[in-house]
């Protein structure tokens, strides 16, 4: 139920690398988490991001909560039409409801996350807790 | 974890169930809160509030025992009526607000807080040995109970009476008992919504299912869809409702609320004649003469010595913010109080004017939220909320929806 090609934080979060690019979301379980999401706080493309701070801030209905940063580096695009659609975050997690590109400082730091599988049983011990 | 006699229909209905109060039960469905708050102000929607304690109160001395533990005057109530009131402890605080329904001559369902239900039942039964001819029991488990809010309840309600004569007479708190599938079902004119058609219903748990299936049923040609309690929760702050542990009781902070800090309580606590003594009543006497000193404005106890020094009030929040339970209120650098409940809300942009407006076709938001401010400030009150270490802007107003161009709630919004 999780996209095979992307990498999962413990803070539910998902990454994806492309051309040494690392694009950011929260994971389709977070969004269900947090219910609908009505505003969104973006960072500003330039700034710098490090790893495992918070970067943006979502608020649903329910709570507002962060989203964390699973690697260091500048952030090279935001996806600023959240701002007017934040619903996109519950709609399409993993495609139009991506948060930010980042630049990293090192390499392969994508590695060390869970991938689908692990993170489909993390997500399941969560809930039994 | 309890589940209702419709837990199979959440389920069914694709809900996602969370915990609340013991209670397994729906946060929303599918469509998701802000659709679920959006077509209740439209349509109608339908919700399980079977997690409600509901005690059954009846005998000779219901009457006398309820005029005892509860606030309001319980003798006003003609069978077939129904009144807010407050279950007071001896301070002038709340052991928790209910609703008091009288189904019959000497017979009443008084309805309590699923999180406060075996609190409230310890202690009514600490004073019932005074009421010997009193037969109080807690039926929660067998009775269930729905509601169907909105513009289109009454259209729903009709076709499964199949006369609209059956209906309560058309007045807020109107109750009357009819007959569904063979059951005996009292349908009251009350709700937790804020909108002026609106309809609680007791079916015992066994039709209960049947019941829920059959409203939906004839509800979707209506627009009605089922609401879980994350809509439950931000349309009843958009009504400036009060909930237990927020704006009454006690506070986020677990700090006890008085009872008139509680506008609303002005119309659920009584201290006439035939009400006579009852619990607390003292301290709540005390309260409301310091509040009708303040109305006069004949008021000048120093505020350290206020038994009532700040009030729940409406306040609305500047766009692009949204305030939640706990952040603090500033008024002139002062610190005036804080936020008790606080959320986004979605309301449909209306057409037309006044009484002739009706929900038109796009939906905005708007935050929203009810604090506990110092008593003295003012409708139309500008205030700074502390929102995330920054510094939001808020109005104290008077009410956020109005429900003058029934049969639609109406937002009442600020000027940006």
């Amino acid at each position: 139920m999780y996209p095979k090609e992307l990498k999962y934080t413990k803070t539910h979060e998902w990454a994806r690398e492309d051309d040494g690019f690392i694009t950011v979301g929260i994971t389709s379980f977070a969004a269900e988490e947090l219910s609908d999401i009505v505003y969104v706080g973006l960072p500003s493309e330039g700034g710098k991001v490090e790893k495992g701070s918070s970067f943006a801030t979502l608020e649903s209905v329910k709570a507002v909560s962060d989203v964390y940063s699973p690697v260091s580096g500048k952030i090279h695009e935001v996806n600023h039409g959240l701002q007017d659609h934040p619903e996109l975050l519950n709609k399409d997690p993993y495609g139009e409801g991506w948060i930010i590109s980042v630049i990293p400082v090192e390499k392969g730091e994508l590695n060390d996350f869970m991938n689908a599988e692990e993170y489909e049983k993390f997500v399941e011990e969560e809930k039994g807790k | 974890m309890k589940r209702t006699p419709l837990y199979e229909e959440h389920i069914k209905l694709g809900a996602k169930m969370v915990e609340f109060g013991g209670w397994e039960m729906p946060l929303n469905y599918p469509p998701g809160i802000l659709t679920e708050h959006l077509t209740t102000r439209k349509f109608g929607g339908l919700f399980d509030v079977s997690h409600m304690g509901r005690f059954l109160i009846s005998g000779q001395d219901a009457l006398p025992f309820l005029q005892y533990t509860l606030t309001n005057n319980a003798a006003a109530l003609l069978p077939g009526q129904s009144q807010y009131t407050i279950i007071p402890n001896h301070d002038g605080g709340a052991v928790d607000d209910a609703y008091l329904y009288r189904i019959d001559e000497n017979e009443y369902i008084l309805v309590v807080n699923a999180a406060n239900l075996e609190k409230d039942w310890v202690w009514l039964q600490k004073y019932r040995q005074k009421f010997p001819q009193l037969i109080f029991e807690d039926r929660t488990a067998g009775i269930a109970m729905l509601a169907l809010q909105g513009p289109r309840a009454k259209a729903v309600l009709e076709v499964i009476l199949g006369d609209m004569r059956k209906l309560p007479e058309p007045a807020r708190n109107n109750l009357t008992t009819v007959e569904i599938f063979g059951a005996k079902v009292p349908i009251a004119r009350t709700g937790y919504t804020g909108e002026p058609i609106c309809f609680e219903l007791f079916p015992p748990a066994k039709i209960a299912a049947r019941l829920w299936d059959k409203l939906l049923e004839v509800g979707k040609k209506e627009g009605i869809v089922p609401v879980g309690l994350g809509a439950r929760d931000t349309l009843r702050l958009e009504a400036g409702l009060p909930l237990y542990g927020h704006e009454l009781g006690i506070d986020v902070k677990g700090k006890s609320i008085p009872v008139f800090a509680l506008p609303v309580a002005r119309l659920a606590v009584s201290f006439g004649k035939i009400k006579g003594e009852y619990i607390g009543r003292e301290a709540l006497m005390k309260q409301f003469q310091e509040i009708e000193l303040r109305l006069e404005d004949r008021l000048d106890t120093p505020k350290e010595k206020l038994l009532v020094p700040k009030i729940i009030m409406p306040m609305a929040i500047s766009k692009n913010s949204i305030a939640r339970a706990g952040c603090q209120v500033y008024v002139n650098e002062n610190l005036v109080g804080n936020v008790t409940s606080g959320t986004v809300v979605p309301y449909w942009k209306t057409e037309g004017t006044g009484i002739k407006s009706k929900p038109g076709a796009e939906s905005g938001r708007r935050a929203i939220c009810l604090a506990y401010l110092d008593a003295d400030l003012k409708e139309g009150q500008g205030t700074k909320v502390v929102i995330r270490d920054k510094f939001a802007n808020g109005v104290i107003v008077e009410r956020h929806i109005g429900s003058e161009a029934a049969p639609y709630a109406r937002p009442l919004l600020i000027e940006e």
